[in-house]
């Protein structure tokens, strides 16, 4: 339907029209001192209501936001709390090195370690340290509890570190009194026993007992003496008069460290079993490896 | 028109104007969310004279003149005209019909964007190309959406009738 524009936009419409124009001209051309407080005083009179609607709005929003930050907050407090147990854990290692480094009093490197998800990851490990912070190839790297395994490999910044699991590991290691000397290699690679190590090469008229706790010797000069490898479980074979092989619960679980020491210079004791031993009356060394004596043989 | 329609009428341009200042800063930039105090004036004009269109577009412009001080009194030209010739076009030409409608909302939203740029005189050059070209049509077209389904929930209240018009 199309109708006529006289019967929709009166003189009295037209009229409006043109006075609504002008008022709007004439509200552009009002000076600022004019302007300002028509402008404030529509605001607090006539806006007033829709202002503070339109403040109270971004408030609830704004409440919403913040309830949905507290919930997500709660949410991981929540899950924080499900590894309490494994920070403390953690906390533990830390100090215990911290204790182990004030022992040391210099020439180590402390590295955190770069596990990856994989089933050989137990037999070597990226650390965070290389080159860069001074790390060299067949160093020894430790953790609280003993020996965790050699650096066989270094880049600029990161190194890789052979665990005692690694079937090539070998260590020169000796009863921590000194009576018994071997070699320390890995005990297999199948079965119930994989992770735990063996001492082999010691001379079948010499008994090593249960518990006894079996140290680095030192000889071969790649690894210092008195690192805790582990102790003495059983006898894992006997070779017809001439040998025994003894099975050793390694002082470290490579899985367990998240936190290392690299010994880089030479140690100020040259038998660094005093640090260890006095490490492990504060929770974080070598639990059972009360069979030290201290002296040496 | 029944007496209960025209309150039902003003009820819902109320919750328009309500909208505008409680969702409205809830739907995204303030560039494209849809006006509803714009939409509200539009509404009215379909049912009003020119006249009294005229007058509320200068009304709306100058309340958000209000909160716009730097451009005073360009919102208020600019709903003037909208309202203004919204409600002389949709009686002289516009059949009634939920698409020209919203092709109104969507011309009154532009054309008032268009007015109310050139009058401030605050956009020029690239920005205003912007404006005109990217902003003004997307604000536009959700105005117009928004009117759609206000016409469609409830155009039975919203009716427009010619002889409302005389």
């Amino acid at each position: 339907m199309v109708l006529g524009a006289d019967r929709y936009a009166s003189r009295a419409d037209t009229l409006a029209f043109i006075g609504c124009v002008l008022l709007s001209v004439a509200a552009m051309s009002l000076p600022e001192r004019v302007r300002d407080p028509l402008a404030r005083g529509l605001r607090q009179t006539v806006l007033a209501p829709f202002l503070t609607l339109q403040e109270k709005t971004e408030l609830l929003s704004a409440s919403l936001l913040r309830y949905q930050i507290v919930v997500a907050q709660r949410d991981s407090a929540t899950l924080a709390a499900t590894f309490l147990s494994e920070l403390r854990g953690e906390n533990v290692r830390l100090r215990g090195l911290l204790g182990l480094g004030q022992r040391l009093s210099g020439g180590y490197i402390p590295a955190e370690v770069l596990h990856e998800p994989e089933p050989s990851g137990n037999l070597t490990f990226i650390i965070s340290a290389g080159k860069k912070q001074g790390v060299k190839p067949l160093t020894a790297v430790v953790s609280p509890e003993g020996l965790v395994g050699i650096v066989s490999s270094v880049d600029a910044q990161s190194g890789v570190v052979v665990t005692w699991a690694h079937p090539d590991f070998r260590a020169s290691a000796m009863a921590a009194d000194g009576s018994v000397y071997g070699i320390v290699a890995p005990h297999g690679t199948e079965g119930p026993r994989v992770w735990l190590l063996e001492l082999q090469g010691v001379a079948y008229r010499q008994l090593v007992p249960n518990g006894t706790l079996i140290l680095t010797s030192g000889l071969g000069g790649v690894l210092p003496r008195g690192i805790p490898i582990g102790t003495v479980v059983g006898v894992a074979a006997e070779a017809e008069g001439w040998e025994r092989t003894y099975l050793i619960r390694p002082a470290v679980q490579p899985a367990a460290v998240s936190h290392v020491m690299i010994l880089t210079g030479p140690p100020t004791r040259s038998d660094l079993r005093s640090v260890f031993e006095s490490g492990s009356g504060s929770g974080g060394g070598v639990g059972d490896g009360g069979s030290g004596t201290g002296e040496k043989p | 028109m029944r007496r209960t329609d025209k309150y039902r009428f003003y009820v819902i341009l109320g919750v328009l104007v309500v909208l505008q200042f409680s969702l409205r800063g809830r739907l995204g930039d303030d560039r494209v969310a849809p006006d509803f105090l714009l939409l509200a004036l539009l509404i009215y004009t379909i049912r009003a004279r020119p006249g009294p269109s005229a007058a509320a577009g200068f009304l709306v412009g100058l309340v958000r003149d209000a909160l716009t001080p730097a451009s005073f009194g360009a919102g208020a030209l600019a709903h003037t005209l909208v309202g203004y010739l919204s409600s002389w076009s949709k009686a002289v030409f516009f059949a009634e019909n939920l698409f020209v409608n919203g092709c109104l909302f969507f011309a009154g939203t532009w054309f008032r964007n268009l007015a109310v740029a050139l009058a401030s005189g605050k956009l020029k050059g690239g920005l205003l190309g912007w404006e005109l070209l990217v902003w003004s049509p997307i604000q536009s077209l959700t105005t117009a959406v928004a009117g759609v389904l206000v016409l469609w929930l409830f155009g039975r209240h919203l009716a427009i009738r010619l002889s409302d018009a005389t």
